[in-house]
C-alpha cells in the first residue's frame, strides 16, 4: 500500500515539474529496532519516484557506517537532501503530517540552491566563520513547526557553515529529554541557545548571533 | 495512522509584487479568508491570500471539529484546514505564507506589506482571526513553549503519564482538555467560575472522564518552576485562599484576542479591538472588508467565519463592478 494517496502524488508531481536541478535523497535505515524506519524509507522512495530529477540511495546505518559518518548522520531514520552539493539539510524521524511540506520545500530549494531568505539574512549567513548547528524539534501534528524547519533548512542552503536538522521529537525521546523539549517547535542552536515557537527570520538570526557569542 | 499534509503551492506572487495590482488581497488563511478566496476565484477575481504563520487558521491546531456541517462523523481540524486550502487552490487562489507587517489603506490601490515585499490590491478582505489570550501572570513568558502551551495537538505528546493543568472553562478548554487525557495521567481544569461555559455535550464528556478533575472559582496567579514547570500558584476568588497545584504543564484556553494591531489607526475598532463591520462586512474604508473572528466578538465558529468570508467576497465583487 502506498503511503501517499494518488491525489497527493499528483499534487507533488505538479510541484516537482519545475525543479531547477537534480536532487539526491540519501536515506539511512536499519531492519530492526527502529520505529518508523520502514515507513520513512517507503516515503522517501515514493517521493523520489515522483520526479525524474530525484534519485535515491538507501544505506544501512550499521553496514554503511562510513557513509553515515561522511554525512554526519548519527541517528535513524535519517534523510539527507543533497543538491549540487551537500548543503547540510537533514530530517531525523519521519517527515509526516505537517512536516511533509518541509520535505517538499527542502527538495525544491536544494534543487535550485536558492531560497526565500532576505538579502541581509543571506549576507550575514554567508559571512559566518564559525559552524552553526540548528536542531529543530517538531511533532507531525504541529502546524507552526514547518515555519521553523523550513527557515533553518534555507539557512543551511545559503551558508556552508550552517547545518540544519528536523528532529521528530516523538521518535527521539532521549534527545527530547536532553534538550528539555516540552513544546514545539523548539530550535536548539549549537547546543547553547534555544528558541521557542515559529519565530521570524530576524529573530532566528539574532539567536544565531547569541549562540556564536556564547560558544 | 500516518498522514501527509501539503503546504500551499508556491506562487509567483513574490516576483510579481511590484508590477501587479490584484483585484483582491485577503489577509489571513483561516476559514474566513479561504472561503472568501473560493468565492472570489470563482468570480474570476485575481486573488492573493497572505496566510501568515498558520495556514488553515485555528482549525489547523484543533483536534476534532464536530459541529461543521457536512461531516457527520466529525473531521480533524487539520484535515478541515487542508480541505479549505485545497478548494481555494483548485479555483486558482495564490496562497503565500507571509505575515503582513503593515498596511496602507489611505489610498487605492491599497498597499499590504510583508517582510520585504509590498503587494497592491484594489480591494482587501481582513481575515486575520484571533490569537489565544495570555494570562499575563509571572512565569508565563519564561515558560512559554517550555511547559506553557496553547496548542494541545502540538505539545500533548510531551505529557505522557504526567499531570497537566488546563486553564479555562469554554469549548476550547474542555475539548482540548479531553484530547490531553489521551496522554496525561491527570488533567486538572482550573476555572474562575463555578460552572463551565462549554457546550453541554463537552461538559457531559468531561464530567464522565475519570482523568479530568475540576478546580472551581479559581484563578492562576503565577506559573512556578525552575528549569521546568512544577506547579501553579492559584487563588480562590470566593474565599481569597491561595494554594499551589503541582503540575508538569499548563495549557491556556482563556479566550482569544482579535489580531488587529496592524490595522489600528486605519480601521475602526471597538473597545475590545475587534474590527467594526456592518452586515455586508464593510469597514469604515470603502473597498476594505472584514470577515471571521477578527470582526466577531460573539460567535467565533468555523461555520460563521466561512459564512462571513463568503459575504465579504460577494461584496468585493459588487464593489469592483460599481467602480468600473
Ligand atoms: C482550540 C480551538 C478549538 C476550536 N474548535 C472549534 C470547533 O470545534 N468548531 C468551530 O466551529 N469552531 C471552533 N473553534 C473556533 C474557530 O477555529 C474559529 O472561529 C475560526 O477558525 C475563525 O476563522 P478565521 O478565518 O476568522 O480566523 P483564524 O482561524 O484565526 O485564522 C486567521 C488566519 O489569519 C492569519 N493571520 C493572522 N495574522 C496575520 C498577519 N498579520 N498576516 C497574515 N496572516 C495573518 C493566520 O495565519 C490564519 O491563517 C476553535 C478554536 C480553538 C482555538
Amino acid at each position: 500500500m502506498a503511503l501517499l494517496n494518488p491525489d497527493i502524488q499528483n499534487q507533488v508531481r505538479e510541484l516537482f515539474a519545475d525543479l531547477a536541478g537534480p536532487v539526491q535523497i540519501k536515506m539511512f535505515t536499519q531492519d530492526f529496532e527502529c520505529s518508523y524506519c520502514k515507513e520513512t524509507r517507503q516515503l522517501a522512495e515514493e517521493v523520489a519516484a515522483l520526479s525524474d530529477l530525484i534519485s535515491i540511495e538507501v544505506f544501512d546505518f550499521v553496514a554503511d557506517k562510513d557513509k553515515a559518518d561522511e554525512l554526519g548522520i548519527d541517528k535513524i531514520p535519517a534523510i539527507a537532501i543533497i543538491g549540487k552539493e551537500d548543503y547540510g539539510v537533514r530530517f531525523y524521524g519521519i517527515p509526516s503530517g505537517y512536516e511533509f511540506a518541509s520535505l517538499l520545500h527542502a527538495i525544491k530549494w536544494a534543487a535550485s540552491g536558492r531560497t526565500e531568505l532576505s538579502a541581509a539574512g543571506i549576507k550575514f549567513l554567508q559571512e559566518l566563520d564559525k559552524p552553526v548547528h540548528m536542531q529543530v524539534f517538531v511533532t507531525p501534528t504541529c502546524p507552526y513547526c514547518p515555519t521553523s524547519v523550513t527557515l533553518a533548512h534555507q539557512m543551511a542552503i545559503v551558508s556552508p557553515m550552517v547545518r540544519a536538522d528536523m528532529i521528530e521529537a516523538q521518535e527521539f525521546p532521549h534527545l527530547s529529554m536532553r534538550y528539555q523539549v516540552m513544546g514545539v517547535p523548539r530550535t536548539v542552536i549549537n547546543d547553547v541557545a534555544h528558541l521557542e515557537g515559529a519565530a521570524p527570520e530576524p529573530m532566528v538570526l539574532d539567536k544565531i548571533r547569541e549562540a556564536l557569542a556564547k560558544s | 495512522m500516518l498522514d501527509f499534509k501539503l503546504a500551499p503551492q508556491e506562487s509567483d506572487a513574490h516576483e510579481k509584487a511590484g508590477e501587479r495590482i490584484y483585484d483582491l488581497i485577503v489577509i489571513g488563511g483561516g476559514p474566513a479568508g479561504l472561503t472568501a478566496a473560493i468565492y472570489a476565484c470563482r468570480a474570476r477575481l485575481d486573488t492573493l491570500v497572505l496566510a501568515g504563520a498558520l495556514p488553515g487558521g485555528q482549525p489547523a491546531n484543533t483536534d476534532m471539529v464536530e459541529n461543521y456541517p457536512g461531516f457527520p462523523q466529525g473531521v480533524t481540524g487539520a484535515d478541515l484546514a487542508q480541505l479549505f486550502q485545497d478548494q481555494a487552490e483548485r479555483f486558482g487562489a495564490r496562497i503565500e505564507l507571509d505575515n503582513v507587517m503593515s498596511v496602507d489603506f489611505s489610498s487605492r490601490p491599497f498597499s499590504v506589506s510583508t517582510y520585504g515585499v509590498t503587494y497592491k490590491g484594489r480591494t482587501v478582505i481582513v481575515a486575520t482571526g484571533a490569537n489565544p489570550r495570555r494570562l499575563g501572570v509571572p512565569g508565563e513568558d519564561k515558560f512559554y513553549g517550555r511547559g506553557v502551551s496553547a496548542c494541545a495537538t502540538c505539545d500533548g505528546f510531551f505529557y505522557q503519564d504526567r499531570t497537566v493543568v488546563v486553564v479555562g472553562g469554554g469549548d476550547s478548554a474542555i475539548a482540548e482538555g479531553l484530547f490531553l487525557t489521551k496522554f496525561a495521567r491527570e488533567v486538572i481544569v482550573i476555572h474562575r467560575r463555578d460552572e463551565l461555559r462549554a457546550t453541554k455535550i463537552f461538559q457531559e464528556q468531561a464530567f464522565a472522564n475519570p482523568k479530568m478533575r475540576f478546580v472551581w472559582d479559581t484563578v492562576v496567579e503565577e506559573i512556578l518552576g525552575d528549569e521546568t514547570v512544577t506547579g501553579v500558584r492559584v487563588r480562590n476568588v470566593k474565599t481569597g485562599a491561595e494554594s499551589v497545584i503541582e503540575t508538569d504543564g499548563v495549557f491556556i484556553y482563556v479566550g482569544m484576542e482579535p489580531a488587529t494591531e496592524i490595522f489600528a489607526g486605519q480601521l475602526e475598532l471597538n473597545e475590545q479591538g475587534y474590527v467594526i463591520a456592518d452586515r455586508r462586512q464593510r469597514t469604515n474604508i470603502p473597498g476594505v472588508f472584514a470577515a471571521g473572528d477578527v470582526q466577531d466578538p460573539y460567535y467565533r465558529q468555523i461555520v460563521i467565519a466561512a459564512g462571513t468570508g463568503a459575504v465579504a467576497a460577494m461584496e468585493v465583487e459588487k464593489f469592483l463592478a460599481e467602480q468600473e
